[in-house]
């Protein structure tokens, strides 16, 4: 079995993001998107059974590549990543495009995300790649049982739903569910040896087109300066109060 | 410009959020064509003014690729260039297939479009709401899918007059083997008129029947912020925010949140914004219309007392 788990590089998620002509600025040092650590998660569980080889596949500005090095740590065995100029400010289709085509050169028969990244969060990336590579899609997992067959629990609106994993398949995995691993000092040792490969985009078929013209960025207030107070033990009569006023109660 | 609207049911009837694309392509003065995915038995959906299909899914099989190859063919055969999605588990896997398949990038997390003759613009609130991010859309199909609540949805009545698709599965359907549903008692996220939200602040999971008790009292919903979802205090399908859902009711009651911009997308339209939190500085108050500096653990029982 063979696996390629996505690991999205995104600003570090503490500081405002900044855009320059509509496209976010990206600082040198990325770090991995914390929602991409469930889908490493399950990559790593289904590993561990099968013995798996999880590949982490990446686009966009590698810069430090701490974010790919995060990744790795987690147990990971190696990466395939990208970086092009004419791939800058991509859709969602473009990146899925180039993911999808990343996959396949990882030979991957499972292919995992997170539901959606925390910077661009288009929310479309896995079910688009499963289009592009023709497998079926299970989006928004949020348990895994691994015993003879592997059955995936994934959330619905009315509830939840369990299915048998496909031998080949995507899935995208929720932010709840799995409980991602912390690297130890030797994992993080360990990463460091591992291999991170280069795609060029000469060897990828690129058929998606930008479609979106940037026009600008509004800034609306939102600042309402309602009213502050410090509680000093009674303050819970001025919410009253005014669930009162405005006829809540 | 040729709509198709995809829609969904929703306890037999179309979803809220079907509706809200509904009221906004006819409040635009555009014909359109709705197609409604569920797997209800013969819901009420019809309507004497529109056009709808209902694709029919079989609650066995997860065959939303099957519909997606029909909905990519219905666009084809009858040059539709705008396609309207609602942002839920859905709207998103049927937008994501079929966008694919018509070779059109579609714009996610949308708040808003405007149509000017062939020219189509959309607007996407960023930085937890505080900017809006404006684009013209320059591929010939566009396909949007439209954050819930960005439109106010119209009373429309309904009937049966509608016509029937059975999903077939295909070689990309997975078979269901067990369907859980959730229990869901007292008011819900997305129609409560008021909703008390728990976040980081509530300090143990234990602490979250002070929220029980107070919604209770309050006939109010319970949400969540994604940090106590992912802590696994609450279930997903309670998350407000960016990652999960939107809320607009007329009073939101936020319990020890510090108002990521993240959790500020899914309930800063709230009508009346009442923020609980130690942190003078937490970014919730910037949006709040009542705030109140303490601990949450000790002002929301004595609210529970008073009440």
């Amino acid at each position: 079995m063979k696996i390629a788990v996505c690991a999205k590089q995104i600003p570090d998620p503490a500081i405002a993001v900044t855009y320059e002509n509509g496209t976010i600025i990206r600082p040198d040092e990325q770090v991995l998107d914390d929602t991409d650590r469930y889908g490493i998660e399950v990559a790593l569980q289904l590993k561990e059974k099968f013995d798996a080889e999880v590949t982490v596949i990446s686009m966009g500005k590698l810069g430090t590549q701490k974010g790919i090095q995060q990744a790795l740590q987690m147990g990971a065995d190696k990466a395939l990543v990208i970086e092009d100029e004419s791939l800058k400010n991509s859709n969602s289709l473009m990146t899925s495009n180039v993911l999808s085509e990343i996959a396949k050169l990882a030979q991957a028969d499972i292919v995992i995300f997170g539901t959606e990244s925390s910077d661009g969060y288009s929310g479309v990336v896995p079910q688009q790649v499963s289009r592009y590579l023709d497998l079926p899609c299970i989006s928004y997992v949020k348990g895994i049982e691994i015993n003879d067959e592997t059955l995936l629990t994934r959330q619905t609106i009315t509830g939840s739903e369990k299915v048998v994993m496909p031998s080949q398949c995507v899935i995208s995995v929720t932010a709840s569910g799995v409980e991602p691993r912390y690297p130890n000092f030797k994992d993080i040792m360990a990463a460091k040896s591992k291999v991170v490969e280069q795609v060029d985009i000469s060897s990828i078929n690129l058929t998606a087109e930008q479609n979106q013209e940037f026009i600008e960025i509004k800034s609306i207030s939102n600042d309402k300066s309602g009213e502050k107070h410090i509680d000093e033990g009674e303050a819970f009569n001025l919410i009253i109060e005014k669930l009162k006023e405005i006829k809540a109660i | 410009m040729k709509s198709l609207i995809i829609g969904e049911t929703s306890n037999g009837t179309i979803s809220s959020g079907t509706l809200e694309l509904i009221s906004k392509i006819t409040q635009e003065g555009l014909d359109f064509k709705l197609i409604t995915i569920g797997s209800d038995e013969n819901p009420k959906i019809g309507s004497d003014t529109f056009k709808n299909t209902y694709m029919k899914l079989n609650q066995n099989e997860l065959s939303l690729a099957s519909v997606a190859n029909e909905i990519s063919n219905i666009i084809k055969s009858e040059s539709i260039n705008l396609v309207l999605a609602s942002s839920t588990y859905v709207g998103r896997d049927i937008a994501g297939f079929v966008s694919v398949d018509l070779n059109a990038s579609p714009i996610s997390n949308v708040v808003n479009f405007k149509i000017d003759g062939d020219n189509l613009s959309t607007t996407n609130s960023i930085d937890g709401g505080e900017s809006d991010y404006l684009t013209n859309v320059t591929s010939e199909v566009k396909v949007l899918i439209i954050r819930p609540k960005s439109f106010e949805a119209s009373e429309i009545e309904l009937n049966n007059n509608y016509e029937t698709v059975s999903i077939e599965k295909n070689n990309l359907s997975v078979a269901v083997q067990d369907i859980f549903i959730e229990e869901k008692t007292g008011p819900q996220l997305e129609d409560s008129k008021i909703v008390i939200s728990a976040g980081r602040g509530m300090v143990d999971v234990e602490n979250l029947k002070f929220i029980e008790e107070l919604a209770n009292k309050l006939n109010a919903a319970i949400g969540g912020t994604r940090a106590i979802v992912d802590a696994g205090w609450m279930p997903y399908s309670q998350q407000v925010g960016q990652t999960g859902k939107t809320v607009k009711p007329d009073v939101y009651i936020a319990c020890g949140i510090s108002g990521a911009t993240q959790h500020q997308v899914g309930m800063k339209d709230s009508k009346f914004i009442i923020a609980i939190n130690k942190d003078e500085e937490a970014p919730i108050f910037q949006i709040a219309d009542l705030g109140v500096v303490g601990d949450t653990l000790s002002i929301i029982p004595k609210l529970i007392d008073s009440l």
